[in-house]
């Protein structure tokens, strides 16, 4: 064998040996790339908030579906996990545990409950993993319990209440009784729109505490009538609200005394008799808005969901999707699944209105991570035969003027260096 | 000062008693509708000894049938269907009051029939089973009818709202608790005065001997479980126009149940009878004084009735305490 042909023949063999060790690289970086990006979906299928939490996941799953559809994120496939956290707070934080360290999810989203997201966001700020808080609306989420890693999508109470309090005190009188759900975000609320009411001149002359999981609200009823109130604050969620408006409804009391509900969840009211929607109440979406995009979203909705009994979206829907739709839109502007650099994308958030189907810019507060959006003011839409087409929106407040300005002080977010390095 | 002080501590005594009394009635009312409830599960429990746990289930499962039976979906049904859904709401309640029963009785039956295996052996099985049992019920609800929040309408006789001394009160409450006086004495009717009633306590208290006198006794306790079932669901017709209807509200009706039997005495109908009328009053006046304490009250006195008396009020005394 001639030099040439030997060094030919080296050159060969290290030719080939290059060829299948780059082969070998690129096999694993694109068996790397095509890893799923795995989602723990933390939405209740039981108790008091059961059907919110559907509702909420399937907001969440449309969105993850559309990205999905478009080759997922930075080239991964979204896959979910969901496991029911039962409204109850241990197994929230008992889930999220799990989902991180044996699911190996790298985002968490979904709550409904103040109680269940709050623990879950401990875990997740140990761990580092960024979690959606999209349905619960206590104050305290991002106030005194926020976290770095923890973004709330809601509207809270302070919101609702100061898109209320005001003009009801001013129209019906200064006299007002508070009912309000005994646990957190009940009391949350209730301390939040008892400053409001205060603020505005009123006086808050009884807070009548009920249970979680009270069905019978006649004792209640009762004493409000005894004591004759010009305005009746009520905190009250879930299935305790739903039998609360029913009983309201049959003695006639909504029309008694000038009721206001805070928020109204769509999951609670959807299917109620219309007369049970006395008062006012807030939210953050509705399907009957006249805006751009709106009707496209709910055609959207019921192509994906043709056999849900609900048969247009609600704002916990909305809040689910746009959730899941902001991180992952973060995810990929920030070109990497890296968790400071996905918060710091988040934390810049801004939606121009034609975007988010809502009458402002919406934006995220970087200090208190909440989302700074539209708040509507809602009362029964008596006018229309349709049953799907149950609010009348009233008003609309820009998230300045709803802005929940004690969360700034109280909220203290963990600093990056105190938040562990999370790349899923 | 002195000659004022009687005289306003009369004003405030009157006007304390006019503010509580309310608050008795509703507690009476929702008394009566607490022992609606316990009724069919302390009648399996002193009979067969068996804790029903599907209670709850069969409680929901009366409710969402008789939703059906009064306003049912025929409006394509032909001529039948439009004559039925012609008949006065209140001729249909009625009907869904009797037919709505008898279908979870049928239920109950085939319940029953499952539980045979589990007789002679641990209690715990029959416990496992009832309670698969309930998930099975209020899963099959959830898939017919769906998650969402139901109706079941009230005849507009028995609704609506009136006011007495400045107050107003629901018809319907009203009427529910003079039906609960109504399902009470008719059982204890059945159970007092009637052959079927006398085998049946015959049998709670020695089945054995029972048997020997030559009663059937699997078709004895078939018949009592099909008539717990039917009280289960002719508690939630009557209940779930009050606390609303969805898949889960058996959960709601179970626990108060349970509780209400071991606080009177298991096996007594009168101590459940008076058990439930402790619980509402308890509610009813924690809810208007401490409303914060007033789902926690039933447990307090639960507590208290067993921390004096083990075997619950009107309970049998064990051998252990003879």
């Amino acid at each position: 064998m001639s030099t040439t042909t030997k060094q030919r023949s080296i050159l060969n063999r290290a030719l080939l040996a290059g060829t299948a060790i780059a082969g070998l690289a690129m096999g694993t970086s694109q068996t790397l790339a095509a890893d799923p990006i795995v989602i723990g979906l933390t939405s209740d299928s039981s108790g008091q908030y059961a059907n919110s939490g559907a509702s909420d996941r399937r907001g969440m799953l449309m969105a993850i579906d559309e990205f999905n559809a478009k080759g997922g994120v930075l080239g991964r496939k979204i896959e979910t996990v969901h496991i029911d956290t039962e409204t109850t707070p241990a197994t929230g934080s008992r889930v999220a545990e799990r989902m991180i360290s044996r699911d190996k999810v790298g985002y968490l989203i979904g709550a409904v409950s103040s109680g269940v997201a709050n623990a879950i966001s401990q875990v997740a700020q140990k761990h580092g993993v960024i979690y959606l808080n999209t349905n619960s609306s206590s104050p305290t989420e991002s106030g005194a319990n926020c976290h770095r890693v923890k973004f709330v999508w809601d509207g809270n109470g302070a919101n609702f209440a100061k898109a209320a309090v005001k003009n009801t005190i001013a129209s019906y009188g200064k006299n007002v009784i508070q009912v309000t759900n005994d646990y957190g975000w009940g009391h949350d609320t209730s301390a939040a729109t008892k400053a409001l009411i205060e603020t505005y001149g009123g006086e808050v002359s009884d807070d009548i505490l009920v249970p979680q999981g009270t069905r019978d609200f006649t004792a209640v009823l009762l004493k409000i009538q005894q004591a004759k109130p010009d305005i009746v604050a009520a905190a009250v969620g879930g299935d305790d609200q739903k039998a609360l408006r029913s009983q309201v409804a049959e003695l006639g009391m909504g029309q008694d005394y000038a009721w206001i509900n805070n928020q109204q969840d769509w999951p609670d009211v959807y299917g109620l008799p219309k007369e049970n929607l006395f008062g006012v109440f807030g939210t953050t979406w509705y399907y009957g808005l006249d805006l751009p995009g709106v009707d496209e979203f709910v055609a959207q909705y019921q192509e994906a969901y043709p056999d849900t009994k609900m048969r247009v979206p609600g704002n916990v829907f909305y809040n689910g999707y746009w959730a899941t739709r902001s991180l992952l839109e973060a995810i990929e502007a920030a070109g990497t699944t890296n968790n400071h650099d996905v918060i710091k994308k988040l934390e810049q958030l801004r939606i121009p209105a034609e975007v988010r189907m809502q009458h402002d810019d919406a934006y995220m507060n970087p200090n208190t991570h909440q989302m700074q959006q539209t708040v509507y003011l809602a009362t029964a839409n008596t006018g229309s035969d349709d049953p799907d087409d149950l609010f009348t929106i009233v008003s609309h407040s820009s998230p300045e003027a709803v802005a929940d300005t004690d969360a700034d002080a109280s909220c203290k977010l963990e600093s990056f260096e105190d938040t562990p390095v999370n790349q899923p | 000062m002195s000659a004022i002080q009687p005289v306003l501590n009369e004003s405030l005594g009157m006007e304390f008693v006019t503010n509580l009394l309310p608050h008795l009635i509703n507690g009476l009312a929702l008394g009566l509708l607490f022992a609606l409830i316990a009724l069919g599960f302390t009648l399996i429990v002193s009979v067969m000894e068996v804790i029903n746990l599907a209670h709850g289930s069969l409680f929901a499962l009366g409710a969402y049938l008789a939703m059906v039976i009064i306003d049912p979906s025929l409006q394509n049904a032909g001529p039948i269907g439009l004559w039925y859904l012609g008949l006065p709401h209140l001729l249909r309640y009625a009907i869904a009051l009797i037919v709505a029963p008898a279908l979870v009785a049928v239920v109950g039956f085939g319940l029953e029939l499952c539980l045979r295996r589990t007789y002679g052996k641990k209690k715990e099985y029959g416990l496992l089973l009832t309670f698969g049992a309930a998930l099975v019920l209020e899963e099959a609800i959830r898939l017919t009818w769906g998650p969402v929040e139901q109706f079941l309408s009230v005849p507009k006789e028995i609704s609506g709202a009136f006011i007495a001394n400045g107050l107003i009160y629901s018809t319907y409450r009203i009427y529910a608790a003079a039906f609960g006086i109504f399902a009470i004495v008719l059982v204890w009717l059945f159970l007092a005065k009637t052959p079927y009633g006398a085998i049946i306590k015959a049998g709670a208290h020695d089945s054995e001997m029972v048997r020997a006198l030559g009663i059937n006794l699997p078709r004895l306790q078939l018949l009592v479980f099909g008539l717990g079932a039917a009280l289960a669901a002719i508690a939630g017709i009557i209940l779930t126009p009050i606390w609303g209807l969805r898949p889960h509200v058996g959960v709601d009706a179970v626990i108060p149940a349970f509780l209400i039997i071991v606080l009177g005495g298991i096996g007594s109908f009168w101590g459940a009878v008076l058990g439930g009328l402790l619980v509402g009053m308890g509610v009813a006046i924690t809810g208007a004084y401490a409303s914060a304490w007033s789902l926690l009250s039933m447990y307090l006195l639960l507590i208290l009735v067993l921390t004096f008396r083990a075997r619950g009020l009107f309970g049998k005394k064990t051998a252990l305490e003879a």
